[in-house]
């Protein structure tokens, strides 16, 4: 009788705890989805759309944004070693920059789409790290999108895309590597700093 | 023959860069500090942080250097011709053919154009091993030549479900083990490197273009052409890149060699498929 009961009491706590653990942690396809869908919602939302909305949408997205993409590592990435010579206030500084820049370029390329639909395709996980393969099609045309995650702390977020091979911090890395080598750390943050108000004015004529 | 001239021309100097490969990897460690240095740190920092496992599947990328560009200087001179060239007679000259052309015409002459180099897929194709791939590509240039009017259509793609298979020489080198080799940025051509400016070289030797006519105009004209209607195509990209980037000769050549590679790696990581099988 007792052996019966703690049989069924230890199914039971070994149900549940298989539970939470699966509650606990997402795989990187099922975190990325709904970061990725309430964005494109968003940027189909006809009270949101046109110029007079466009504070209040990047407001919108780049909340949700926070949330799937981890921005701290990757201005890690792009930094290179010079991250780790900078000090707290630097970095903090420097993530905002980088964070704004993105916001600018891909928000910006974003928006200049419409009826983008996504289609998941695989995902591929090692240790900590996946690959979240999709295809983007864009009126008719078929893009190839890689979403590059990492596990911290049981939840994926994004630090890479990857385009054709083409990866987006790597891009920026040597962009930034090729600035360093040139006019150093407060250099770098003057050209991002002049690069994200070229799209105030910009967007202001 | 002053066609062929030319293009012996460019062979050569094809050749030639690509026998300095070598060279060029040794000298930059020493007359050329800074090069080596970049490529030494972008070396351990690559595998450290991007340590991609997804992005290294085939061996030998692991032993690939980042890049090679001792040629920066002059690269960034015909970057800069380049830039110019764009802004002052392609997008001039695109504004006008895409006002005058509708966009159903550009993708006919598009077709037009990719089926008319069918002979270099084909042929990079077999020299790679693919054959079914070349079986498609040969069927591609005879449905849409036939069917497709002169290859105006592509009912290859539409009603046969024939992807294209594009490759090139360039490519074709890559999958064999020849490096990438220094990055160069030609005048007018844009973005290579040495292997595949030797590449270029046996592509163009491969169009059924060259041997048709005789006319150096003509083939001007038929690359301008070409490219004229692929900008208008894609009117954005160049665009895109200058306003996104902050170093766009960086970005470029990033982009460049990120894309060649993963159409090179993919090759190979398809091979391995094949040989586990």
């Amino acid at each position: 009788m007792t052996a019966k009961r703690l049989f069924y009491i230890t199914l039971c706590f070994c149900f549940f705890s298989g539970l939470s653990t699966a509650l606990a942690s997402l795989g990187p396809t099922e975190e990325l989805k709904p970061t990725l869908n309430k964005i494109i919602d968003i940027l189909a939302d006809s009270d949101l759309s046109g110029n007079q909305h466009k504070e209040e949408r990047r407001e919108k997205i780049m909340t949700i944004a926070i949330q799937g993409f981890d921005f701290l590592e990757m201005a890690k990435l792009v930094l290179g070693r010079t991250w780790n010579r900078i000090d707290q206030q630097q970095k903090a500084h420097f993530e905002q920059l980088f964070t704004k820049l993105l916001e600018n370029t891909y928000i910006g390329k974003l928006e200049s789409y419409s009826g983008q639909e996504v289609k998941f395709q695989d995902e591929r996980i090692k240790g900590n790290r996946a690959k979240v393969s999709t295809i983007v099609d864009n009126n008719g045309m078929a893009i190839p999108v890689n979403y590059v995650m990492l596990q911290k702390a049981s939840s994926w977020k994004v630090y890479d895309i990857n385009i054709e091979g083409v990866s987006l911090v790597r891009n920026f890395r040597e962009q930034f590597k090729s600035i360093l080598r040139k006019e150093k750390f407060d250099g770098l943050v003057k050209v991002l700093e002049e690069k994200n108000a070229s799209f105030l004015t910009e967007e202001s004529k | 023959m002053l066609i062929t001239m030319r293009y012996t021309i460019l062979f050569l100097t094809g050749i030639f860069l690509l026998a300095s490969l070598g060279c060029a990897q040794r000298q930059s460690a020493t007359s050329v500090p800074d090069t080596s240095l970049e490529a030494a740190q972008g070396q351990d920092e690559e595998f450290d942080l991007l340590s991609d496992d997804f992005f290294s599947d085939a061996p030998s990328s692991v032993h690939e250097p980042v890049y090679y560009d001792p040629l920066e200087p002059m690269n960034r001179i015909f970057f800069e011709f380049n830039d110019k060239l764009y802004y002052w007679v392609l997008k001039p000259v695109n504004t006008a053919y895409s006002a005058v052309v509708p966009v159903d015409f550009r993708y006919c002459f598009g077709n037009f154009f990719t089926n008319l180099s069918a002979p270099i897929r084909l042929l990079n194709n077999l020299l790679q091993g693919k054959f079914s791939d070349a079986g498609i590509v040969l069927s591609r240039f005879l449905i849409n030549s036939t069917l497709g009017v002169y290859g105006l259509g592509d009912p290859a793609l539409v009603d046969f479900d024939l992807e294209p298979k594009p490759e090139d020489f360039g490519q074709t080198l890559g999958a064999w083990g020849v490096g990438e080799g220094i990055y160069l940025c030609w005048p007018i051509l844009g973005p290579s490197n040495a292997r595949d400016t030797l590449g270029f070289g046996v592509d163009v030797y491969s169009h059924p273009v060259v041997y048709l006519n005789d006319d150096l105009l003509v083939s001007a004209a038929y690359y301008s052409g070409n490219k004229v209607n692929l900008l208008s195509l894609n009117p954005e990209a160049y665009d895109d890149l200058k306003k996104y980037s902050l170093d766009p000769y960086v970005s470029m050549r990033q982009v460049y060699l990120d894309y060649r590679r993963n159409k090179i790696k993919d090759k190979a990581a398809k091979q391995n498929v094949v040989d586990e099988l």
